[in-house]
């Protein structure tokens, strides 16, 4: 009961945000909604038992990806109140192709009989999901590190000064 | 309604996606763009997440999430830089203007 | 154990040298950089030799069970599909591992000295070390493919050696025509290897495994139930495509790969222009060892094939040999000579294979890569030595001045033309030289399919008349077959004097062990008569272009006295000749043909096609139960008279040729002008780059402006037009329903009119142009495509009912007012 009460606030606090993200006409209130979506979606994780998800999830995105897009924001507009507008046709058309696609989504996702699975019991220790990530997921891990790297560089140089 | 499935999470997860490639579709500030892959990352994030708490039981779900949300990062890191060049070379951020291959 | 690890750190070496090259290649500069690459490549070599030297050491039943009990590992999981990784082991990997890494070696050598001379600097850098860091990428990937034991990693390799034959076509990037030919051969071999990724996908799907083996006894056991009850797995669907069946759309799924790889007709067309990559690239790549990976993969998956697969699988190989032996009638390039014959040998491999000649072919393949090599390095040194003349008209008369070169070339030409004397053996050795046995095989075997089996299938009716169906073999023994079975416990000198004998009454005993390979040979279509006449009459005409290209060459004299006078050889080039030419000699005789009829044993044994072997009392000795043999039923034996029909072909040919040019081009000309329309026909190759150019260009052109009328005209003209009847509606409505209160001031139903119609406006504006550029209007039509798709599966049954209830009802009044 109490479960259903918490999905039922997180998931309108995540839609309402991410609707308002999509609606609001200035780059940085879509910024701010987003802040709400991620948050949303960090308190679903809780409920999902991914503890430490969550909190990856709030430090990386919100601390981290949601600032570089505001910073974004900052460097490249001359005002931060400049708006470029979709003609009202693109709207429409682009209205009705997302709502094609949930609905498609949906009848997708909730038609499927999925086999019976194994509930999660418990959220997964942080101990564990460490020696997962230094065992099974080693190499993905070590990829990812070097992707980091290569993205460090490739961020720098694309973003020097012109000469 | 009152137990917490699956489904609720699917339904969830795929109106976060159709609202993300709604604002890829509509936003035309190249960072509107990135916004809408975040909602499009995140939802599929929701999906991988849930199917881990209900289907597998394993923590697996989880570590794809992580490398998802990494790559995100990753992809906003870069996505900024190239943005930033684009602002350099055309004076705007809006990405309608940029439908030529060369300057 | 140890074998495989031989095999797997051959591969790796050549790997480690491209890497080494990749990142100090130009420190190291123009001579130091080639030693590099020899040297992993002799590695490679060595190692191979090694494993081929203690396997020769083998018996047979030894090789089985090292074969059997190759070790592979998993590597991962797709879905509930194992992917495994592992060397293959058997006799058919070892010798072409070997044929691969002592050509390429050579190869490499030779190149030392070609690129010696050959300017390689673009814009004052020096490309020089990375012509050997691709070559040692390129022997990478081909030792990867040859010992890749599931279809994913031969895939990945197949797809390496497609890069590298890219790169290295395209090495001279700064001439227009190569990198156009890089390009070619490129998009050439996509659409083949589409259709491989297709056959590779539903092997996935009805076998469940990418892993040969596995496959193949999963199509087997699928068979055989399918056989005895209800059809299972792949031969359950019952979906035709041009009257193909899933099972062997499966086949011609993965043989299109081979197409595009081994340049079969209608893809046969890059192979010619990728002549314009360096002459050691061509003997490697284009003559050796990449083009016949397309022979290797239909021979890896002879089991998966079924009947109608193998029939498509011959026709193509006849088509090919047939079309580009004419063509290199005409040609004057040397290098395109030597391409179209290539072409025309690897048709009759795709060919022999189709045929079930699987022996046959893969000699074929062996013998050819040595002499072919041979031949194209040979005209690497003469295009060097002539200051990059390449056109035979201004050669002539080099036979003074190359003499080691002209006489291996002529070595080369003896062995592609089939030089042999019928009949002649020295001791237990055959005179002849490379194709004479395999050419021969391929033909005889072509024989069987032609006129025996017809004539198996009516003993076969026959013995089901009689009812004896059930003991297919015994009753063909009844009414005296025209068949006889090998089995393992035949011996050798017995089958030798049935063979001199022409016994046509075959002993029961000696089909224990493979009735049902009869059985299935019985089922097999009768092919058309000409598959077997066209390729006897190519027997006659290689020779003749072979010739002439040596004779234009070699011969005569010196036409052009600029290009005579410049003509030279150099050590460091005719050593890989002399060598290679032993190589020929070499690989004619014992240790092939023996080795790749071991690898047959296991390779061949199919419940759906059957292999044919060609050469009776060889099989004998080698033992295989798993392949039925020539018929040698009195006058109908093959090797009788195929061996005075074509025997002399060569001579024939040659003499030919010699004839003609004895006197220059004089004579030449004038057959030139007596045939004109069809010389013209020829040199302009069939017109397949001018069909290709008009259809697939010009057809995408005409479909561009076809699009733009389209938008022009009807999207417009709907897009103006619902913009107007807005209006129109608009101003109506407003008049009538919604007057405004002033002049000029729009009322609210005028407003929503106006506004639909602007909005239909933009929405027009905006489909009009799709492919403008803009980011965001791609990710719509992706999203919306995909979001009509799903829904359109999902209701697939809905919207099919309603369909047909439409119809339905539609038809029913429209009958019904017919009637009335």
């Amino acid at each position: 009961m109490l479960e259903a009460l918490a999905f039922y606030i997180f998931a309108a606090v995540t839609l309402v945000s991410a609707i308002g993200v999509v609606a609001s006409r200035n780059i940085v209130r879509s910024a701010v909604c987003l802040l709400g979506t991620l948050g949303g979606v960090a308190c679903l994780y809780f409920l999902l038992n991914a503890n430490l998800l969550a909190a990856i999830q709030l430090i990386v995105y919100a601390g981290g990806t949601l600032i570089l897009i505001v910073f974004g924001v900052m460097l490249t507009s001359k005002s931060p109140w400049v708006v470029f507008d979709p003609t009202r046709g693109q709207v429409v058309g682009a209205v009705i192709v997302s709502i094609l696609l949930a609905t498609g989504l949906c009848m997708l996702l909730v038609g499927n009989e999925w086999p019976a699975g194994t509930a999660m019991t418990a959220s997964p220790h942080v101990k564990d999901v460490g020696t997962m990530l230094l065992t099974d997921y080693l190499v993905p891990f070590e990829a990812a590190s070097v992707l980091l790297l290569v993205v460090m560089i490739g961020a720098a140089y694309l973003a020097r000064p012109e000469k | 309604m009152l137990t917490i499935g699956l489904n609720h999470y699917l339904v969830l997860s795929a109106i976060v996606f159709s609202l993300g490639i709604l604002c890829m579709v509509t936003k035309r500030n190249a960072l509107g763009i990135l916004i809408g892959v975040e909602l499009v990352l995140n939802a599929a994030n929701v999906n991988l997440v849930a199917f881990s708490r209900y289907q597998t039981g394993a923590a697996d779900g989880h570590m794809f999430a992580v490398f998802v949300i990494l790559l995100a990062a990753a992809e906003a890191a870069i996505g900024i830089a190239i943005f930033m060049n684009f602002y350099n070379t055309l004076q705007t951020i809006d990405v309608d203007r940029g439908d030529e291959l060369r300057n | 154990m140890q074998y495989q690890t031989a095999l797997a750190l051959g591969v790796v070496v050549p790997l480690a040298s491209f890497f080494f090259l990749a990142l100090f290649g130009p420190r190291l500069g123009k001579p130091k950089s080639s030693y590099v690459a020899l040297l992993a490549i002799g590695i490679s070599c060595a190692l191979s030799t090694y494993v081929l030297v203690n396997w020769l050491k083998l018996s047979t039943p030894e090789r089985t069970e090292l074969t059997a009990s190759a070790y592979r590992f998993d590597w991962g999981t797709l879905g509930s599909m194992p992917l495994t990784v592992g060397v293959k082991l058997d006799s058919l990997t070892v010798i072409m591992y070997f044929m691969v890494t002592f050509i390429a070696f050579w190869i490499h050598f030779f190149s030392i000295g070609y690129m010696e001379g050959h300017s390689d600097e673009v814009d004052h850098v020096s490309k020089y070390h990375r012509f050997f860091t691709y070559l040692s990428l390129f022997c990478f990937s081909m030792l990867g493919l040859v010992v890749s034991s599931s279809l994913l990693f031969l895939f990945i390799f197949w797809e390496l050696v497609g890069l590298c034959s890219y790169l290295l076509i395209g090495f001279y990037f700064d001439r227009k025509y190569a990198s156009n030919a890089a390009i070619k051969a490129f998009i050439t071999n996509r659409v083949g290897d589409f259709g491989f990724i297709l056959g590779m996908a539903l092997v996935a799907l009805y076998l469940n495994t990418l892993d040969l083996d596995l496959a193949a006894a999963r199509f087997a056991e699928q068979f055989h139930k399918s056989a005895e009850g209800p059809a299972v797995g792949i031969f359950a669907n019952s979906y035709t495509l041009f009257g193909f069946s899933v099972a062997s759309l499966m086949g011609i799924g993965l043989f299109c790969g081979a197409m595009g790889k081994s340049a079969q007709f209608p893809l046969h067309v890059w192979l010619p222009d990728a002549m314009a990559g360096p002459t050691p690239v061509s003997a490697l790549i284009h003559a050796a060892t990449m083009v016949a990976a397309g022979v290797y993969l239909v021979a890896r998956i002879f089991r998966l094939l079924t009947p109608e697969a193998q029939f498509f699988i011959a026709c193509i190989g006849c088509i090919t040999l047939t079309i580009t032996a004419l063509i290199a009638i005409v040609q004057t390039d040397i290098k395109k000579v030597l391409a179209y014959s290539t072409l025309s040998q690897l048709g009759y491999m795709i060919f022999g294979m189709g045929m079930g000649a699987w022996v046959a072919a893969l000699f074929h393949l062996m013998t050819h890569a040595f002499f072919k090599a041979m031949l194209f390095l040979g005209s690497g040194q003469v295009i060097e030595g002539c200051h990059h003349e390449q056109d035979m008209r201004k050669m002539g008369g080099l036979r003074k001045k190359m003499p080691v070169t002209c006489w291996t070339f002529f070595i080369g030409v003896l062995a592609i033309a089939g030089f042999g004397l019928p009949g002649v053996e020295i001791g237990h050795v055959k005179l002849g030289l490379g194709g004479f046995f395999s050419k021969d095989e391929i033909l005889a075997v072509a024989y069987e399919r032609a006129f025996n089996i017809p004539e198996l299938k009516k003993t076969d009716a026959a013995a089901d008349d009689a009812g004896e169906h059930a003991d297919a073999s015994n009753a063909n023994m009844g009414v005296a077959s025209p068949f006889r079975l090998a089995s393992d416990n035949q011996p050798a000198q017995h089958a030798e004097t049935e063979h001199s004998e022409h016994d046509a009454h075959a002993h029961g005993d000696h089909a224990q062990g493979t009735p049902q390979k009869m059985a299935i040979a019985a089922k097999l279509p009768a092919i058309p008569k000409w598959m077997f006449f066209f390729p006897i009459a190519i027997a006659y005409i290689t020779p003749f272009y072979m010739m002439r290209c040596w004779w234009m060459t070699f011969c005569g004299k010196p036409r052009d006295h600029h290009v005579y006078d410049h003509a030279h050889e150099s050590w460091k080039m005719f050593l890989p000749l002399v060598i290679l030419a032993g190589g020929t000699f070499f690989s004619s005789y014992q240790m092939f043909r023996p080795l790749i009829h071991d690898a047959a044993v296991i390779a061949t044994d199919s419940s759906t096609v059957v292999a044919i072997d060609g050469e009776a009392h060889v099989l004998a000795e080698a033992g295989g139960g798993t392949m039925i043999m020539l018929n040698h039923a009195p006058g109908k034996n093959p090797h009788d008279w195929l061996k005075m029909g074509v025997g002399f072909s060569w001579l024939i040919g040659m003499g030919f040729a010699v004839l003609v040019y004895l006197r220059g081009l004089g004579l030449a000309d004038k057959l030139k002008r007596m045939f004109g329309p069809i010389h013209t026909a020829l040199e302009q190759k069939l017109y397949f780059d001018h069909v290709y150019d008009a259809v697939l260009v010009g057809g995408t052109v005409t479909f561009g402006f076809v699009c733009g009328l389209f938008d022009k005209i009807v999207v417009d003209g709907i897009v103006n037009m619902t913009a107007l009847l807005g209006k129109f509606v608009g101003v109506f409505t407003g008049r009538q329903l919604d007057m405004p209160v002033k002049r000029g001031d729009w009322g609210i139903v005028d407003a929503i009119a106006n506004g639909l119609a602007q909005t239909m406006l933009d929405i027009g504006s905006e489909i009009r142009r799709p492919q403008s550029g803009r980011i965001r209007m791609y990710v719509m039509i992706t999203a919306g495509s995909a979001a009509v798709a799903l829904l359109v599966v999902l209701n697939y049954h809905r919207l099919a009912d309603g369909l047909q209830w439409l119809m339905s009802n539609v038809g029913t009044r429209v009958l019904a007012a017919n009637g009335s």
